[in-house]
């Protein structure tokens, strides 16, 4: 929980000495440090948000950065998380509230402003907590955890845009728009949340990128700028091409993908794809694997090495893809294979400037 | 669903592995060892250092004893050697010192090097002459039927061996490295980018490189000590290790245990020791050879070995 208010801080020497009258003073008229704080133009804000996501995506870090913003602004701010099972890919969840004075820390449903889901199912299971006409910017990123993905029927998920997306859901594609460094560090992505947020909340542009360098890795810093700039315009020019629909998404269920086509992703001039699936952002290409049946003596490696169960023995003893589509490209059958009968590759999409080495 | 991806017009194929696949022949392969064999693995690894280094292998010369680890080399586009039994290290020091500019690589197994070429094992490490030996230790004697090996530890069956071993192993690394080598390293074919991490470092260093890799014979080893297939087997590998950093002299020791039911040994794995000796090249004045002086990394001074 950050308490940030000169409150407690500097004191005038007159409230100190006479407590009694302190709240009276406080509640009649603004003490001397609030007046001084309503002068300044950022200090009549003020928002509810609840950010949710899955262990290890930045989450903690995104609400520091948040509230240091505010802090910056003036404002008060109070947030509180939950992350307990964090480490095991459980969820995490921050709320935070921010304004000229924050009593209460919690929020009840209905009545935050934004949501920053920062992993898909996590972010559409907030919100109830979404006020009617308000935001929630839903990475389209999803995370299965490891004890789901023992038995589970799926493999590599195409994440849910098949389906429409609630009212006020804004699917952001994080890993396409953030740019390169997201591929090796995936908290960098969801800066890019933060981007499209900073649009919605009225704080300046410096006060965002003096916060965000205050409270990520040092060395991520410029990645992380990088990632909120490209958050922030692809965020502006949704909302360009969306304007007619009153905040609608205008993905439709038959599969109508008109208004991300138009979009282009503004990092780097790489257009943002929205046939791609997570992992293909993620690994910069869809999985192939392919086995040379008459290398294959039947050795079984490849079948129980396999963490997706993409592979298994046919009735001759060759091992096949039976689940091609499961495959993530780790290469570990490839690279345990005795019989070298197997190799895996990417197909890249050209857009994504794929290099053959 | 993405027909825009699948497009061939569209979409780069960019191998993750396979690349090694280049530097095989081709005509030989598949190639001889059983299913779930661990030399295949480490072929592969072997082949997937040597792959990103060298556009072709002409310059890289294998050399082999008897033995399934020497045979390995028939299935590699390079120049190879297929010598008398347990002499591989010393064909290898004649090819080394008649061609300084080749890197040889000598591949030999645990019978192969450690009983009936023990004796090369040793001076070729004493001379620490620049090659890069890699024994792939399986503890036991593939080939001719499974007889107890001078590596098979304590209590494990084998055709020879009935009622259990009785007699202690030896450990290679340790050898390797009291007979004088100057890099010595540890590996499984459970992990081969492991493998791959050391047997780079091999072949930079100057001076006798010599790698103990811990393989599978799921033919004789494992089903006469009940392991299971390969891909049992290739588990139990990861299932007693200690941690990478062990020291040589904190080497667990393997405690025979009451039902005289044999483990896999519990051993270290990593680099383990490396320092820096003049090479049998420099102190016979061989023009054209690697010197261990000049480095231009300068890593391999003395006091950066572990038990220097």
């Amino acid at each position: 929980m950050t308490k940030a208010t000169d409150r407690f801080t500097d004191p005038s020497p007159d409230q100190t000495a006479q407590p009694p009258d302190n709240s009276l003073a406080s509640s009649a008229e603004p003490a001397p440090a609030r007046s001084s704080k309503e002068r300044n133009p950022l200090g009549e804000l003020k928002g509810n948000m609840v950010l949710a996501g899955v262990g290890g995506q930045g989450i903690i870090t995104a609400s520091n950065t948040i509230s240091f913003a505010c802090m910056q602004a003036g404002l008060d701010v109070k947030k509180s998380e939950v992350h307990g099972m964090s480490q095991r890919g459980g969820t995490v969840v921050s709320h935070l509230r921010f304004g000229p004075e924050v009593h209460s820390v919690m929020l009840e449903p209905e009545q935050a402003e934004w949501i920053l889901g920062f992993e898909w199912e996590e972010g559409l299971r907030f919100l109830e907590y979404l006020k009617p006409g308000g935001v929630a910017f839903v990475s389209t990123e999803r995370r299965i955890p490891p004890t789901a993905q023992a038995d589970r029927r799926g493999g590599r998920v195409d994440y849910a845009l098949e389906s429409a997306p609630p009212d006020g859901v804004v699917p952001i594609d994080t890993y396409a728009i953030a740019g390169d460094a997201a591929l090796e560090r995936p908290a960098i992505a969801q800066t890019v949340l933060l981007g499209a947020l900073s649009v919605e909340m009225g704080l300046p542009v410096e006060i965002w990128k003096e916060a965000i360098a205050a409270t990520v890795p040092p060395k991520t810093v410029e990645a992380n700028l990088v990632a909120f700039e490209n958050g922030r315009s692809w965020y502006k020019r949704w909302k360009q091409d969306t304007a007619g629909s009153k905040g609608q998404t205008v993905l439709q269920a038959n599969g109508s993908k008109k208004s991300y086509e138009s979009i282009p992703g503004s990092g780097g001039g790489k257009a943002v794809d929205a046939s791609r699936t997570t992992i293909e952002a993620w690994r910069g290409g869809i999985p192939k694997v392919e086995i040379v049946r008459d290398w294959c003596k039947g050795c079984n490696i490849c079948v129980a090495v396999c963490p997706e169960r993409v592979l298994s023995l046919d009735r001759f003893d060759i091992a096949v893809a039976s689940n091609p589509d499961r495959c993530t490209g780790c290469g570990l059958c490839a690279r345990l294979c005795p019989d070298m009968a197997i190799e895996i590759w990417l197909d890249v999409p050209t857009h994504l400037g794929a290099s053959t080495e | 669903m993405s027909t825009a991806i699948t497009d061939a017009a569209t979409v780069t194929r960019v191998p993750v592995t396979g690349k090694e696949k280049r530097l095989l022949r081709h005509a030989m392969m598949p190639h001889m060892l059983c299913p779930g064999c661990g030399h295949g693995i480490i072929l592969d690894a072997m082949l997937s250092v040597l792959s990103e280094r060298y556009d072709n292998l002409d310059n890289v010369a294998f050399v082999a004893g008897i033995g399934c680890s020497s045979r390995i080399i028939g299935y590699i586009d390079a120049c190879t050697l297929h010598t008398t039994h347990g002499r591989p290290l010393s064909f290898a020091t004649g090819l080394k010192l008649a061609r300084p500019e080749l890197t040889v690589i000598v591949i030999t197994g645990d019978g192969d090097g450690l009983s009936i070429g023990g004796n090369h094992l040793i001076h070729a490490a004493r001379r620490n002459i620049d090659l890069t030996c890699v024994l792939l230790n399986n503890e036991i004697y593939g080939m001719t039927g499974g007889q107890a090996a001078p590596t098979t530890v304590l209590g494990a069956y084998t055709t020879t061996t009935p009622q259990g071993n009785t007699q202690h192993s030896f450990d290679a690394a340790e050898l390797a490295k009291a007979a004088g080598a100057t890099f010595v390293a540890r590996a499984q074919s459970y992990r081969p980018q492991v493998f791959g991490e050391v047997f780079g470092q091999a072949l930079d260093h100057v001076g006798f490189s010599f790698i103990e890799v811990m393989s599978d014979c799921t033919e004789y080893f494992g089903r006469t000590n009940r392991f299971g297939g390969g891909a049992d087997m290739l588990m139990s590998q990861a299932r007693y290790e200690p941690s990478i950093d062990a020291d040589l002299a904190r080497r667990p020791t393997v405690e025979p245990i009451a039902d005289a039911q044999p483990v896999r040994p519990v051993l270290p794995t990593g680099l383990l020791y490396r320092s820096s000796r003049l090479t049998l090249e420099e102190t016979m004045g061989i023009k054209g050879a690697r010197s261990s002086e000049v480095n231009e990394t300068g890593q391999y001074s003395t006091d950066q070995g572990r038990d220097a």
